[in-house]
């Protein structure tokens, strides 16, 4: 029922008592239009309907409501209905564009001045459409689209939403060189300062009859650069040492008699090894045969030296090399 | 009889030659320094063992006494 004014001594109808209890609840009979509309003074009060597959409007001007006013509007079509301002200010906390099935309350602040109460508020609608979207934001929550096959999901500020699918930053490992171990000192040089890290890998190590480990040294530097920690463990019990300013590393205790049956294998990983300005830190693995056991040692330290890694050399602590292989990794 | 062998990584040239005067040098200094390291480590072990066969007990009975 529309919106009535009534007189002194006015007998209301039970229809219209019904009708107007109807219209306090939403419900009741509505205009049913179905084509875009521009509201009129009769319609304060009453439900607007609109059914149409094909986008309409709801037009709103001024001077045709009171303060309190209020106008239903749901849409039943499939084209998308827009409440849209003449000549009265439309303001509203969620969409001004109803979907199907979506319906709000146009509220009248004064005859020029309306506020649209969206039943359906933004972000109560997914705007998701296909497989792999993501539910993003810029100055409202948006859609956004999957990427492109084997593409990541990066962070991007000049993006409207700031985020943006691309090709994953290139990284990995590359094999920078393989060389077997002869003599009693092997030195692996002309390190290019490219890679982030190295990763060296020994495989298959044995020595002659007196050989026994293995230390390791960064640019040929026998200073006393090298501080570490190292803890090993063996069937016999474990032993842990804290060296601080050592001339090397030792990366593989193996003990004498460690013949081509007791091959020692060790890794060695060294950090951010190109800079120069604080120590660069190692850390690493490393097994051989001591006596009549294998022992495992773990080692992790610092090198303190104001120098860029250019060079690595594996020693005999005696003897010599027998065989084995010692892999060069350049690491991003 | 000790000779270093050394490898450009960027070019793949290898090259072994015998120590010279103070690599030689060196490579003594560091095998006596290994050989004290090792002593070190197996003489503490045996000091160890020495030290709990007097007391009577066994290491996971001195780990429980000193914790």
């Amino acid at each position: 029922m529309a919106k009535q004014t009534f007189t002194v001594g006015q007998v209301l109808t039970a229809a219209q008592v019904t009708s107007l209890q109807q219209t306090a609840m939403l419900g009741g009979a509505a205009q049913a239009k179905t084509a875009s509309y521009t509201l009129v003074a009769a319609d304060a009060g009453t439900a607007i309907s609109m059914t149409s597959t094909s986008a309409t409007t709801i037009t709103v001007n001024t001077g045709l409501f009171a303060a309190g006013d209020t106008v239903f509007i749901q849409n039943l079509g499939s084209g998308n209905l827009t409440i849209t301002a003449g000549s009265a200010t439309v303001s509203t906390a969620g969409s001004l564009i109803l979907p199907t099935n979506d319906a709000g309350v146009l509220y009248f602040v004064s005859t020029g001045v309306s506020i649209f109460y969206d039943f359906i508020q933004v972000g109560a609608a997914s705007p998701l459409t296909t497989k792999g979207d993501l539910y993003g934001f810029s100055t409202l929550d948006a859609r956004i689209p999957i990427g492109a096959n084997d593409t990541v999901l990066t962070a991007d500020s000049t993006q409207s939403l700031g985020l943006k699918w691309a090709a994953p930053a290139s990284g990995g490992i590359t094999l920078i060189s393989t060389t077997s171990f002869t003599g009693s000192t092997l030195t692996l040089s002309s390190i290019a300062g490219t890679f982030k890290n190295l990763y060296c890998e020994i495989t298959g190590l044995y020595g002659d009859s007196t050989y026994q480990d293995v230390n390791v040294r960064f640019n040929a530097d026998t200073g006393s650069n090298y501080d570490f920690g190292r803890f090993g463990s063996q069937g016999t019990g474990t032993d842990i040492t804290n060296s601080a300013a050592q001339t090397s590393l030792q990366i593989v205790s193996s003990g004498t008699n460690s013949g081509a049956s007791e091959k020692s294998s060790a890794f060695l990983n060294i950090y951010n090894y190109a800079q120069t300005s604080v120590p660069v830190v190692f850390m690493g693995f490393g097994r051989g045969k001591q006596d009549t056991n294998f022992k495992s040692v773990f080692i992790n330290g610092q090198y303190r030296n104001a120098a860029a890694i250019t060079s690595i050399s594996f020693i005999a602590s005696a003897g010599n090399f027998s065989a084995g292989t010692v892999k060069l990794y350049g690491v991003n | 009889m000790n000779s270093i062998k050394e490898v450009n990584v960027q070019t793949g040239v290898e090259k072994e030659r015998e120590m010279n005067a103070s690599e030689l040098k060196q490579y003594e200094i560091d095998k006596i320094k290994t050989e004290a390291i090792q002593a070190a480590i197996v003489a503490k072990a045996q000091a160890k063992a020495e030290l709990l066969e007097r007391l009577g007990i066994n290491a996971d009975e001195a780990k429980l006494l000193l914790a």
